[in-house]
């Protein structure tokens, strides 16, 4: 069995190439960073490719839309899905690990109380459980370097709030559905608040100017102090 | 130099954007109407794709501090410049101490205004654009819209080559007879509802982000709107629960989560530019033939200008650069 048997390539429109895989697990994961990786040296060779943006469980490729065009371009991404697939390696890299500080719950975290009530927990045990796994970073999106981080431990998983909040301090930690974040800047956002770091994922004049990029790993350390 | 006296509504510094930077969460931004912005620059024998200014519905009041060639194309909003109206599609000499007041409201439809200055505007490139990124701050005047009292630099290098655009000084667009904006789309098969049989209005509480639709017509789709979120381009259309479809704009965030009903052909980009709330708007379905056949025309109307204009500005190039 390959990879290459559960990835479906779809038009997104007439300049766009839409890689779609099956599944949410670790190997999965792999296969978008992998495809995002050929993807970005494919455009370091030709322009007419864009430059990946990795998904969930997809990678968009942007390409000209007359030449290669979007069937053209669907014929080349073929043989680079296939390529990707008969990689041996089938196992996620290990990127660097980046610890984030973090102040929980008080005016830096003012869902905290309710997550606990919603999961029938104490605000120390929803802390004790953030804070316990490493995440890894899946993609970015929303803004400029909000990284969705996967995943949650079980038990963890909440709905985003109702109404957003009009404005979300900037390093705000965050969770929604199976995924947790830091907003990178203030803006509004409608995940609930657990905590706060003092640690800049954003700087637009650093390169990269994302702190927290695909396939680097993710834990946070609760403290007391700023 | 240009003393801005009144900002206008919207006034916001923009080129043909930072496609590349999507994998970081980063909007390409860039002219909402990128065919009007590139008409301004050819009338100065700019690049098509260095910075002006991109004026909203409602513009600003500029005064030259030294002689300065500015052209301006897109919607009529009502420009004068030195006190005689400009008309879109028209390069004009403003002497020290003359003013380019851009007041609108647009004279026949449209939205959107581009000021272009003799070499262009001169900000810091960020991630390798001068556009404005509203959303996080960063790109044209300090991230945000101009304000009274900023002054804006033009680059060397440019000047006036003729007085008018021999062509559309707006980005070209199909309607029907009761004025209703056609938009061609490639459907894309998912769990969205139909979204060409109906007439759609574009909703006050559209902006560079995404053109956001009301009408009759709309199906609710009751989803929770959490399917696995992936790359989307600009086009993009989304429908959320409420059923009220979003055409993903310059702003846009680089992955989302909605149902897709289809993507906007890149021929009909430009014009989504020119979309003011109120008008009204119907989706048409188009194969990928009829799509690159659209492109092809258009570009060729771009070029027989252009070869009219005798200036080296290549549509080509713009796109190339606007896609990514």
């Amino acid at each position: 069995m390959t990879d290459a048997g559960v990835a479906r390539l779809v038009p997104f429109g007439d300049a766009a190439v839409l890689v779609e895989f099956d599944g949410d697990d670790e190997a999965t994961e792999a296969r978008v960073l992998r495809l995002a990786g050929a993807v970005e040296r494919l455009h370091a060779a030709d322009p007419a490719f864009g430059r990946a943006v990795p998904g969930f469980s997809s990678v968009l490729v942007p390409v000209d839309p007359l030449e290669p065009g979007v069937d053209g371009a669907m014929e080349r991404l073929g043989q680079l899905v296939g390529e990707v697939a008969a990689q041996p390696s089938r196992e996620l890299p290990s990127g660097p690990l980046v610890e984030l500080p973090t102040r929980y719950g008080g005016s830096d975290g003012p869902d905290l109380d309710e997550v606990a009530a919603l999961h029938d927990l104490r605000a120390a045990d929803i802390v004790e459980l953030h804070a316990s796994v490493e995440y890894r970073v899946r993609y970015l999106g929303f803004a400029p370097g909000f990284a969705y981080l996967w995943r949650l431990p079980d038990g963890l998983a909440t709905p985003r709030l109702a109404t957003p909040r009009a404005l979300v301090p900037p390093g705000s930690v965050a969770i929604a559905g199976g995924h947790t974040a830091v907003y990178p800047f203030a803006s509004p956002g409608g995940w609930r608040l657990l905590g706060r770091t003092h640690v800049r994922i954003w700087d637009v004049t650093a390169d990269p100017p994302a702190l927290l990029l695909p396939g680097r790993r993710v834990r946070f350390v609760p403290v007391t102090d700023p | 130099m240009i003393e801005v006296l009144e900002p206008g509504l919207l006034t916001t510094v923009q080129d043909l954007g930072r496609p590349g930077w999507g994998h970081l969460g980063v909007p390409t931004a860039g002219a909402a109407d990128p065919w009007s912005m590139a008409v301004a620059n050819a009338l100065l024998a700019n690049a098509p794709g260095v910075a002006a200014l991109e004026v909203t519905l409602t513009g600003p009041r500029l005064r030259a501090h030294r002689a300065l060639d500015v052209a301006i194309a897109g919607a009529d909003l009502r420009a004068t410049a030195g006190g005689h109206p400009i008309s879109p599609g028209r390069a004009v000499r403003l002497e020290p101490g003359e003013e380019l007041t851009v007041p609108g409201p647009p004279v026949r439809g449209g939205a959107r205004a581009y000021v272009a200055l003799a070499g262009g505007i001169d900000v810091p490139a960020v991630l390798g654009s001068r556009s404005t990124c509203l959303g996080a701050s960063f790109g044209g005047i300090e991230g945000r819209s101009l304000r009274a009292g900023d002054r804006l630099t033009a680059t060397a290098g440019g000047g006036r080559t003729i007085d008018a655009w021999p062509g559309e000084p707006i980005a070209p667009r199909i309607m029907d007879r009761d004025g209703t904006v056609v938009v061609r789309v490639l459907p894309r098969p998912s769990t969205a509802p139909e979204v060409t049989s109906t007439t759609w209005i574009v909703s006050a509480a559209s902006d560079r982000m995404g053109l956001r639709l009301d009408g009759d017509g709309r199906q609710q789709t009751g989803a929770d709107g959490e399917l696995p979120s992936h790359g989307v381009v600009r086009g993009t259309i989304q429908v959320p629960p409420d059923g009220r479809p979003i055409i993903l704009h310059a702003d846009h965030q680089p992955t989302g989560g909605y149902p897709v009903a289809g993507v906007v052909i890149t021929a009909d980009l430009p014009s989504l530019g020119q979309l003011a709330p109120g008008d009204r708007l119907r989706f048409e379905r188009v194969d990928l033939t009829a799509a690159q056949a659209a492109l092809v025309e258009q570009r060729a109307a771009w070029a027989a200008a252009v070869a009219v204009l005798r200036a080296d500005a290549g549509w080509d190039d713009l796109w190339r650069s606007a896609g990514g």
